[in-house]
């Protein structure tokens, strides 16, 4: 996420397939793709680039113990020290009755801090832009991104032509 | 290799772990108090236990052919294998219901007239709970279910080698299952009121038929996981791989927590509600059996829950079958604890009433108060352990059997290329 | 690459689609002035908005007593308002999370609308337990906060205290569930937009790209909210029916309540689902999107759990007989011949005996005979929560204090209102949001859409040619 703008070469293609095969292609030249965009999510592509597993659902477990323990602890708290009352016969420790909200407040944290993560990480939020390179990245076409910022000619043709080998229907420059 | 044979090796170990079981029925008849109440209790809990995982399997096969399912075609099979023990099923509580009839034993509160001459609420119930409709119950539904079996069993294997390219017998499949669906949704809860909860007569809960049949689908899905990794390792079903295992622990998984989602609801309302009839119930197992009571919600919730929260563990085969063992034993352990307690309660006046002086206890007087330990009642014992060995190697004997008796494969399933290439979407959702 | 698929399956999105046409058919709508039925339907539902507002106003300043209530009937058509619509809103989690789990690949066609469903019927649910409180003023003493009072903190053993974190926490899951995945397809909505329009999308999309790491991480945080949201939809018509099967109240206390509770919950949630989509893929032309045969898959759900709801109404009334305990048998004999029989009646013809229909395939795939059932069980499943409710505290243990129940204008107008609140918001969703999941549509076009690439791609087509002939 460096504010600098970057040079980007970077080639659309129609169909997942042709874009998974491109990558494959990229990588037996030892391309170093920058980014590959698409429509929705090519399954088999992650391997691909190299992509590690993402660790959200890690943070997501720790979350949701952290509301588990919030939860049983604070009623813990106070029920047995704080204001004890008895219910209904109930001792004031009343362990099935704590189950319901300790559950609730598990998923609540672990869903809220989930999806702030996620956002976070991705450095979305509401209201910021961050650079597109085409608009029809959102509808029909997959897109494979390659940083060129001080690449000589030499660089950029190759590139190019590994656009043109591997069937891509446009190839364009843009600075983001 | 697609044919499965069933080699003299098995059959002899099998034959090995029968003959075990039976000599550890045959001790505990020895040892027993002079009603028997170890050997028939042990002996009913089994045979539900297994008729029931027969049961369940019959009806995972008919609601995954409704749900399109697909993915579990390459290990049908074993399914229908597994629904045509229901037919020994039915033999085994044949026996049972020859000892209501007989009074050999005293598994039954309510099947002892003395007892219900001055019993109002077992008066209130004797229309239902009587030898007829148990017997009459058990032969009628069990008959539905076998019947249902062998026509689902018949349409796949007929499609093997009579299949067409319209599928003309997975569709009359497709209506057998889906008309099983409500059959089995009403008669499974009529025949476990009758089976277990009357065993304790007077109580009553109507989540009890669910919760039951939650434990026998996880049950019957641990076992399925030991199978396949067994034939696996004998060279069969090569096209199974970790990506139906790990469909399979996902319903492990999830249904463990269902179970306990079950297991909360009815304790939690019991518990909070404190009805006296009601309560009784789980008082009773917790004061006196707190073994089972707690040891129930470890093996089945506790264990489950952390092993096979994360998806990598459930592709691994040493893991699932570790956690399939767990479960299967958990489950027939929360057998144990629905039929144990009160069964040994009923004998207990039995024997107080019959004039006996020593017996599985002291006699009715001590309810409310701690009862004694009694092995094989408190806890199962190393005898309970040696019967459930047995009637597991009867279970694989008939589900080998079956199992040899037609292709692993079924050959023109509309959907054996679908589970073939089965994948399992880690990441995500959907994708191809 | 793609998945192999049965050829025995129907393409669940029809018309020789290609990306870009679908974006153009889901998203166009948001871009176009709405039509004429739009505009009658919305200036219908504010209006009912509009006697929503008045009723509110009117029991604030009035006070409860300007509803029917009385000293054993407590709770009338506020509460059976509330489970109702909590029951409906359980669809939209139940098609994104439970489907999920049994891979049934059809939810992604109605998992948008059935989302937004659930959340506007959650508000609509809301509301109840806020203005049968009578000083709604005071409403966030509910909450646990330090206070002033001791601090003398909530019950936290009371099931009404458990409704509150439940019906938050489902509220907020929900809407983030349902946001999140709404991102991708607002970024969609920003590339074709322009202007103030394109400001507006640009703001609602938080910055997406589609990178391919994002798409990762998107897809691990759907997946595990899927995960979370599965126990949690399930806990909370659970801890609704704690509400009742928590007291000593025959007819209320039984140990069913809590899967029962779920199953009605999908039942009726469902056909909520059928109701508005039934219309929405006509106004919206999304045929083939939503096709047949989505309709018929949850025709199928209604049918089974419809079943399953009457297998717990027949165990309910067995085990009360078979209790022996003769509150409790009285109590079920009054449900079905006391004053309320004919909401007994309603509730089984409506709830059981009408959706067997769904037995036949003809009948699962009529769209007439579908929206009119959809209307049936949304009906039936209404008159089952006053059956539980109203029949049951008109008839206590002292009959002396029996008593018959009809409710005044003003319950029945905060009725009809939070149906306006409920279909204002709906329809505002229509015309601002893609109602189908865009980039989930994209993502099963090759594998489960009529544009198969599988294998045996031909066999596929040979099928549907058979089919269509």
């Amino acid at each position: 996420m460096s504010k600098e703008s970057k040079d980007v070469l970077y080639g659309l293609f129609d169909d997942e397939q042709i874009l998974l095969n491109a990558v494959d292609r990229a990588n037996d030249s030892h391309l170093d793709i920058m980014d590959v965009y698409t429509p929705f999510p090519v399954h088999g592509l992650d391997p691909k680039l190299g992509l590690a597993e993402s660790r959200l659902h890690i943070a997501g477990f720790v979350y949701g113990a952290i509301g588990t323990l919030t939860a049983f602890l604070f009623m813990t708290w106070v029920f047995t020290r704080d204001w004890p009352i008895i219910f209904g016969g109930k001792p004031y420790w009343s362990v099935p009755a704590f189950i319901p909200i300790t559950f609730e407040l598990t998923v609540l944290f672990a869903s809220i801090g989930m999806v702030v993560s996620f956002y976070t990480v991705c450095g979305m939020a509401p209201g910021i832009t961050n650079p597109t390179l085409d608009d029809r990245i959102t509808d029909d076409k997959f897109c494979i991104a390659f940083d060129v910022t001080g690449a000589d000619e030499a660089a950029k043709d190759k590139l190019k032509d590994f656009f043109s080998q591997s069937g891509a229907s446009e190839v364009n420059m843009k600075t983001i | 290799m697609n044919q499965f044979t069933f080699e003299s090796r098995y059959r002899n170990v099998l034959i090995g772990f029968m003959a075990l079981g039976l000599l550890c029925l045959g001790i505990t008849f020895a040892i027993d108090d002079e009603l028997h109440t170890r050997f028939w209790t042990n002996y009913l809990h089994n045979s539900v236990f297994f008729t029931g995982i027969a049961f369940m399997a019959l009806f995972i096969l008919a609601a995954f052919t409704t749900a399109w399912a697909g993915w579990h075609t390459l290990i049908k099979r074993i399914w229908e294998a597994y629904s045509l023990f229901l037919v020994p099923g039915l033999v085994l509580m044949l026996v049972v219901i020859a000892g209501v009839w007989g009074h050999f034993h005293h598994l039954y509160h309510w099947a002892d007239a003395g007892e219900v001459a001055k019993d109002p609420i077992l008066q209130g119930k004797s229309s239902f709970l009587n030898p007829t409709w148990y017997t009459l119950g058990t032969l009628i539904i069990v008959g539905i279910w076998i019947l249902f079996a062998w026509k689902m069993r018949q349409l796949s294997v007929d499609e093997d080698v009579n299949g067409t390219p319209e599928f003309k017998h997975h569709h009359r499949l497709r209506i057998w299952a889906a008309a099983f669906l409500p059959i089995a949704g009403f008669s499974s809860a009529a025949i476990i009121w009758q089976w277990v909860m009357s065993v304790d007569a007077h109580w009553y809960s109507t989540l009890y038929a669910w919760y039951t049949g939650a434990s026998w689908f996880v049950s019957a899905i641990a076992l399925t996981i030991l199978t396949i990794i067994f034939l696996k390792g004998q060279g069969y079903l090569e096209n199974v791989t970790a990506e139906h295992l790990h469909d399979l622990g996902k319903y492990l998984f999830a249904f463990s927590i269902f179970w306990t989602y079950l297991w909360f609801s009815q304790f939690m309302l019991i518990w909070y509600a404190n009805v006296g009839e009601e309560t009784v119930y789980f008082f009773e197992r917790r004061e006196n059996y707190p073994v089972l009571f707690y040891g129930n919600l470890i093996i089945n919730f506790i264990a489950p829950f952390f092993v096979l929260m994360r998806n990598d563990t459930k592709r691994k085969y040493g893991t699932m079958v570790f956690i399939s063992i767990v479960v299967f034993f958990g489950h027939w352990w929360d057998f144990f604890q629905m039929i144990k307690p009160g069964a040994r309660h009923t004998a207990m006046e039995a024997l107080a009433h019959h004039g006996a002086h020593e017996g599985a206890g002291h006699a009715a007087e001590t309810t409310g108060h701690a009862l004694e330990f009694a092995m094989g009642f408190t806890i199962p014992g190393l005898l309970e352990l040696g019967t459930m060995l047995g009637f597991l190697a009867f279970f694989l004997f008939v589900v080998f059997n079956r199992l040899s008796r037609a292709s692993l494969v079924p050959k023109n399933d509309p959907y054996l290329q679908e589970s073939l290439h089965h994948h399992v979407e880690i990441h995500g959702d959907e994708g191809h | 690459m793609s998945a192999v698929v049965s050829q025995i399956r129907e393409p669940l999105i029809q018309g020789g689609k290609t990306y870009h046409q679908i974006t153009e058919d889901i998203v166009s709508p948001t871009e176009r002035a709405p039509g004429l039925a739009w505009v009658v339907a919305f200036i219908i539902s504010v209006s009912a908005l509009a006697v929503y507002v008045f009723c509110v106003a009117w029991t604030i300043w009035v006070g409860i007593g300007s509803w029917n209530l009385n000293r054993t009937i407590g709770w009338g058509w506020d509460i059976t308002n509330f489970v109702w619509w909590i029951g409906i809103g359980h669809a939209g989690t139940l098609i994104s999370a439970i489907l999920l789990l049994f891979r049934q690949k059809w939810r992604t066609g109605v998992n948008r609308a059935a989302e937004a469903m659930t959340i506007f019927a959650v508000m609509c649910a809301g509301q109840f337990p806020l203005i049968h409180m009578g000083r709604l003023w005071l409403g966030f003493f509910i909450f646990p906060y330090p206070n002033t009072r001791g601090p003398l903190w909530v019950n936290f053993n009371s099931p009404l205290l458990w409704d509150v974190f439940a019906i938050s926490t489902y509220f907020t899951v929900s809407l983030l569930f349902w946001y999140t995945g709404l991102v991708p397809d607002f970024a969609t909505v920003r590339d074709r937009a322009k202007g103030l329009r394109r400001k507006i999308y640009n703001f609602l999309s938080f910055g997406w790209t589609g990178a391919a790491k994002h798409w990762q991480r998107f897809e691990a945080l759907s997946l595990v909210l899927a995960g979370l949201s599965t126990p949690l939809v399930l806990s909370v018509h659970t801890i609704v029916s704690f509400d009742f099967a928590t007291s000593v109240i025959p007819g209320w206390h039984t140990t069913i309540f809590p899967p029962y509770f779920v199953a009605g919950a999908i039942f009726s949630g469902f056909a909520m689902v059928q109701t508005l989509m039934v219309i929405t893929r006509k106004v919206l032309k999304l045929e083939q999107y939503v096709t047949l045969a989505h309709i018929e898959s949850m025709n199928k759900v209604i049918l089974v759990t419809g079943t399953i709801v009457g297998v717990a109404y027949l165990t309910e009334l067995f085990i009360a007989w078979y209790s022996g305990y003769l509150y409790e048998q009285f109590a079920f004999a009054n449900r079905v011949l006391g004053p309320y029989w004919w909401s007994y009646v309603g509730m089984m013809s409506c709830n059981v005996l009408s959706p067997q229909i769904f037995w036949w395939k003809k009948m699962r795939r009529s769209i007439f005979v579908t929206f009119v059932m959809s209307i049936f069980v949304n009906i039936g499943m209404w008159f089952e929560r006053f059956v539980i409710i109203a029949t049951t505290l008109a008839r206590d243990y002292l009959p002396s204090s029996w008593s018959y129940y009809t409710p005044t204008w003003v319950e029945i107008g905060l009725f009809i209102g939070t149906l306006g609140l409920f279909f204002t918001l709906y329809l505002i969703f229509a015309r601002t949001a893609p109602v189908v999941a865009v980039a989930e549509v994209k993502a099963i076009l090759k594998s489960a859409g009529d544009q198969y690439t599988g294998p045996d791609a031909h066999a596929h087509e040979a099928a549907h040619k058979a089919k269509a002939h």
